[in-house]
């Protein structure tokens, strides 16, 4: 017989003998998070209100349930993945994480993670209040694997002071995000601008244009600008005419002296400060940057000091933007009684209130419909603008398992080209022969 | 429990007693080879565990596929949806595909029989019966949609009991065995041929399989080459430059300089190798990063501030090379400074003790006593510096842009640290593998160059 | 002394050479208890908030006595292994006869070249099928493992400069060679079995990229692991925190150092992974 079906048997027996006897059940329940700065706390303490909540339900229908939570939080991402990863092959993977919803499909493929939908009803409240389009992000070969934690996306920043002194309006710049959407603020202008602003003496040179400083989604989003597209029919796809636009911008960004041809590796804290504090001239960051600069760097003033808008489109593309939910998934146990209680954790977790303190504190957008509907939500104004600027423009990272080798050749390629140590078009050819060399038919070359 | 302690105990022999029976019990204790079988024992067990039982696995490890998705320790049979495009697209068997992967849930008899075995409340099967008997469905979703709408409402559990049973397809069905899933798709297709069963068995397999991809891979990737060069270009650096050249340097120059200040100089070149890695390298990073010390000193000459360890791949060689050569520089200081002061005072006496003749002295007679010292200096910290990450790692991680990746950081990384969390093991064993082969042989030959056999007197007590 | 004159030019020299070193350790401890206004190095005031560490855990890592009494008890319990394991072997392979001799000798010079962190994978799963992932005992197990081979090789060093005639005695007046050994023998290498469990004491208090691995968690977190965490933190840079951790940590190492230096110089000279 399948093991799925052998897991909710054994899954539903034990419960069965647990609730016939009333006997007390104590449970130790431990959830990971990647990725997740003092402002993320509640990814994890959404499962310890969770583990409340159950008790109590537990305790009106006469059993009693003893949860008791075991939290952390772990800054990065390539530690954090090898310690699961590693923990995992033991056997003693903690019963929950939280981590980018692209995991789902290495991880399901080792049976590192069980689908949720083996646990839950996926048409009762609150799951069936979650956006859909998160819900299939968060699930692999049509199977729901996890829930989405939360959502997001990743937008351009301007330093509207820098921008003025270049001669735009303010009227201009009001009307810049929907400029940008329309396709007539492209990238190109992006260099126009950022060049003026060095030119003129606005902002040092290397600071016109500020990318992130490190490997992360947000580059997808230029090879989408310029017409890219990561996966066509569960096959990952290579445009190579894209990649190298892509790569291009870059390099005419370190040739124009707008980014610093040694940008890559600036420390984390170093970069946060300086575009907090009007150094950069215009950069790309995500939704949950506002809660860095306000709270952590300081910005009072934040609509009046930035613009933001989408990523503007490149040649022979669009603009767009990002999003990557992170997920929570339950993973494999010996005992099934735990993925049972961690799945129902993760469930109750997803109530649009309890979810909407980490999107507010966070600054990230909410996972479910009703999270409008929640003052703490509908009173943030970066949550609202956020979400009706960006979301529906979003993609994702496909959900495949070999997407990981794709991402690690397209980074060191975009760092080779960055760095001047290959020209965009070899950086391109390297990648190319890279993933034909690894993945080989799984992947489309154009 | 206790009571069986309390009279277990009183057979156990004193421990004063213990010394004069063992001789007569442990007789062969008393011969050179039993004794000495007993005492490597120790050593034998953690060079099984840990040295060759790693390096077994690693060269079988280089030769699969293992990583991240396929797991270590085995794997399972998915009809996944990518396992069922590999079955259209490679074997050409698109029609079993879809018979097989094709989610289809049927309400028939069968089933309810089932359900009235497991016990199900008949009210909940009487309902299924009366309601839904016959109906068909592609959906698991719809299906426990109609479930739940039954007169009896059963949990959410019983639910995904009852669906569960009258599954008629294996979409995304997961088995722990190859005969598991060949009996599970015999049931639904009972004229599967041969072949079909073959590539259905492959074509699921989630674990890792044999390849020689890793080694093709490796030779033909350009990264290779760079990493390669990247890897020669550091050892040869920092050996030449600090482990032998800045060594001796010192070596020679505290050999002239009274005790006192030449103490001081070999404790403050000592510090570096004492002092855990995270901490020294944590002081570098003080003196170079953009708030760093060479910043605020250089910005009272209007140097704008900058990360001086990352800011080109320049930058990042030196301090890498620094930060590792200062480490190994008090090896050969203390070696070399040990081997002068075995050089007799008569020799130094002999000559000299004009400015011209000190140069004289190192090159006459300071020089060629180190010879054997430097060889040994050479080839020890050759494997050494192959082989170190832990500098590397904390100070540049191989950057910028990958200029300082070197071979061990380079396993590393695609074994175990990476963003994307893609853990490509059997990548890094072969990656691993690469360095094993280098060391074995380098330190082959070095035993042969230092005369091993000089080394290995016979023993006196022949007991 | 030799060449008397004119050692003014090298001092100075040195004293050049060596200043960056000088400084870095100087401002590992100046850093600690002041603050210095941005952009300069002259501390403008005496303070001790950057030992807060000290009682107060910080949120997310474990506390640093329980960090701390793990990296003791890792560097101490390798320390022992290494002492146990190498001063058994040590003694067999300079001076019993057994068949292989020659073989395991060589396979310890060969070893100790070994690629350690490259085998970290194959490592693991060694660990794992026995159940010690993510425990102190497992990563304690392959420090020890992997400092052994040089500690063999110290051990055979000590015991080959003991005289024969001390053992020719015990056997001549009827004691087994394994008496021989623990009575006789043992006592003459003491001070090399210190000189190599302080150095094995030191490696373990160090080592960063093993635990790291191999024990993760905060439960067998030790000292190395715990800073580099917080270094890697990007949200909370503060490099005179960092400093007094680092300092703290490395307090046992500058005692140790002060007071045996000599034979560190020379264990050290005998030759060690750099």
């Amino acid at each position: 017989m399948t093991t799925r079906l052998l897991r909710t048997t054994a899954a539903a027996v034990l419960l069965a003998a647990g609730a016939g006897a009333a006997s007390a059940e104590s449970v130790t329940i431990s959830v990971w998070a990647g990725g997740s700065g003092p402002n993320d706390n509640y990814r994890v303490d959404a499962i310890e209100m969770a583990a409340d909540i159950l008790e109590r339900e537990a305790a009106i229908r006469g059993e009693e349930l003893d949860i008791t939570v075991e939290k952390k939080l772990d800054n990065t991402w390539d530690d954090f993945k090898q310690a699961v990863t590693l923990a995992a092959e033991a056997g003693n993977a903690p019963n929950i994480l939280v981590t980018g919803h692209e995991d789902i499909a290495p991880w399901a493929q080792s049976g590192l993670i069980v689908p949720v939908e083996d646990y839950l009803n996926l048409d009762a409240w609150p799951i069936n209040d979650i956006y859909e389009n998160l819900m299939e992000i968060s699930s692999f070969g049509g199977i729901q694997y996890g829930l989405p934690q939360d959502a997001e996306s990743r937008p351009f920043f301007f330093w509207k002071e820098h921008m003025r002194a270049i001669g735009y309006t303010d009227e201009e710049l009001d009307a810049l995000p929907e400029s940008v959407e329309s396709g007539e603020y492209t990238l190109a202008n992006v260099l126009e601008d950022a060049k003026k602003m060095v030119d003129q003496g606005v902002v040092e040179a290397g600071y016109g244009f500020y990318p992130r400083q490190s490997n992360g989604p947000d580059f997808w989003q230029f090879y989408t600008s310029f017409g890219g597209i990561m996966e066509e029919d569960g096959k990952l796809v290579l445009d190579k005419a894209a990649m190298q636009d892509f790569y291009q911008f870059f390099v005419d960004a370190v040739e124009a002296g707008v980014t610093r041809k040694n940008h890559i590796g600036t420390p984390g804290d170093q970069w946060y400060a300086e575009v907090a504090s009007g150094k950069a001239g215009i950069w790309h960051g995500g939704t949950w940057h506002y809660a860095r600069y306000v709270n952590q760097e300081g910005l009072e003033d934040f609509f009046g000091t930035l613009v933001f808008s989408l990523i503007p489109a490149g040649e022979g593309g669009r603009p767009n933007t990002l999003t990557h939910p992170l997920v929570y998934v339950v993973t494999d146990q010996a005992d099934d009684d735990l993925e049972l209680i961690a799945a129902e954790l993760v469930k109750i977790a997803s109530e649009p209130r309890i979810n909407t303190l980490h999107a507010i504190k966070s600054a990230h957008l909410g996972i479910a419909h009703q999270q409008s509907n929640i003052d703490l939500y509908a009173n943030d104004r970066w949550a609202r603008e956020a979400t009706e600027r960006l979301l529906p423009h979003a993609n994702a990272m496909p959900n495949n398992a070999d997407f990981g080798t794709y991402w690690n050749a397209m980074w060191s390629g975009l760092e080779a080209a960055w760095t001047g140590q290959k020209t965009p078009e070899q950086a391109v050819n390297d990648v190319e022969a890279e993933l034909k060399n690894s993945l080989g038919e799984a992947i489309i070359i154009r | 429990m206790n009571a069986s302690r309390n009279i277990a105990e009183p057979a156990r022999a004193p421990v004063g007693a213990w010394a004069a029976p063992a001789r007569v019990r442990l007789g062969w204790l008393n011969s050179s080879k039993g004794l000495g079988i007993l005492l490597l024992m120790p050593a034998l067990v953690l060079v099984v565990l840990f040295f060759l039982m790693p390096v077994v696995l690693t060269g079988v490890f280089a030769f699969t596929n293992m990583s991240t998705a396929t797991g270590i320790t085995g794997g399972a049979y998915q009809i996944s949806p990518g396992a069922l495009r590999v079955l259209t697209d490679r074997h050409g068997m698109g029609d079993l595909a879809e018979r097989l992967g094709q989610p289809t849930y049927v309400v028939d008899d069968r089933g309810l029989a089932a359900l009235e075995e497991m016990g199900i409340d008949p009210g909940i099967i009487a309902g299924l019966r009366r309601q839904y008997s016959g109906e068909t469905y592609s959906s698991r979703r719809e299906f426990e949609r109609d479930i739940r709408n039954l007169p009896v409402r059963p949990d959410t559990r019983t639910v995904k009991r009852i669906s569960e049973v009258f599954s008629r397809s294996l979409g995304n069905a997961r088995f722990r065995s190859s005969t598991a899933l060949i009996a599970a798709a015999d049931a639904i297709d009972p004229d599967l041929t041969e072949e079909e069963k073959e590539a259905l068995t492959a074509t699921t397999y989630t674990g890792w399989t044999w390849t020689n991809d890793n080694f093709r891979r490796l030779a033909t990737s350009r990264d290779t080459t760079r990493v390669f060069f990247n890897t020669l270009f550091f050892v040869a650096m920092t050996l030449t430059l600090f482990n032998v050249g800045y060594a001796m340097l010192l070596a020679i120059t505290t050999h002239y300089i009274p005790e006192r200040p030449a103490g001081i100089f070999r404790i403050i070149w000592f510090l570096p190798r004492i002092s855990p890695v995270v901490i020294y390298v944590l002081l570098w990073k003080w003196l170079a990063w953009d708030t760093g010390f060479i910043s605020a000193v250089l910005s009272n000459f209007g140097v704008r501030p900058r990360n001086w360890m990352l800011d080109t791949a320049a930058n990042a060689w030196f301090f890498v090379i620094l930060i590792n050569g200062f480490v190994g520089a008090s090896m050969g200081m203390v070696i070399f400074a040990s081997a002068i002061k075995a050089i007799p005072e008569s020799l130094f006496h002999a000559a000299s003790v004009d400015g011209a003749y000190r140069w004289q002295q190192i090159r006459h007679i300071i020089l060629p006593q180190l010879k054997w010292p430097i060889l040994f200096v050479t080839c020890y910290q050759t494997l050494s510096l192959l082989t170190s990450i832990d500098q590397t790692l904390l100070a540049t991680d191989g950057g910028p842009g990958g200029a300082t990746e070197i071979w061990s950081l380079w396993v590393y990384h695609t074994a175990l640290n990476n963003y994307a969390g893609n853990l490509q093991y059997g990548l890094g064993a072969a990656m691993a593998l690469v360095l094993v082969v280098i060391g074995i042989v380098l330190s082959l030959i070095y035993l042969r160059l230092f005369n091993y056999n000089a080394l290995v007197a016979k023993p006196r007590i022949e007991l | 002394m030799i060449g008397h004159l004119r050692t003014w030019p090298i001092v100075l020299a040195l004293s050049i050479l060596s200043a960056p070193l000088v400084l870095m350790y100087a401002y590992l401890f100046i850093d600690t208890v002041t603050n210095s206004p941005p952009r300069s190095f002259i501390p403008n005031e005496f303070t001790l908030e950057h030992w807060s560490f000290l009682w107060e855990t910080r949120p997310g890592r474990p506390s640093i006595w329980r960090v701390t009494l793990n990296s003791l008890l890792f560097a101490t319990s390798t320390s022992a292994l290494v002492i146990v394991v190498s001063s058994m072997a040590g003694y067999v392979l300079s001076r019993l006869n057994v068949p292989g001799r020659a073989y395991f000798l060589a396979g310890v010079m060969v070893l100790h070249a070994f690629p350690a962190i490259t085998l970290i994978v194959a490592i693991f799963l060694v660990l794992q099928v026995v159940g010690l992932y993510n425990t102190l005992i497992g990563v304690i197990l392959v420090k020890a493992a992997i400092d052994m081979p040089l500690g063999i090789w110290l051990m055979k060093g000590f015991y080959d400069t003991v005289p024969w005639e001390i053992e020719m005695a015990g056997i001549q007046d009827g004691a087994s060679r394994f008496t021989v050994w623990r009575k006789l023998v043992l006592p003459q290498v003491k001070p090399g079995i210190f000189a190599l469990g302080l150095f094995a004491f030191l490696l373990g208090w160090g080592e960063f990229i093993l635990p790291q691995v191999l024990a993760p968690s905060g439960n067998a977190q030790v000292l190395s692991v715990y800073l580099a965490g917080l270094i890697a933190d990007d949200n909370n840079f503060d490099m005179n925190l960092f400093k007094s951790v680092g300092l703290f940590y490395m307090m046992p190492v500058l005692i140790l150092f002060f007071f045996f230096q000599n034979r560190l110089m020379n264990i050290y000279g005998g030759g060690s992974k750099g």
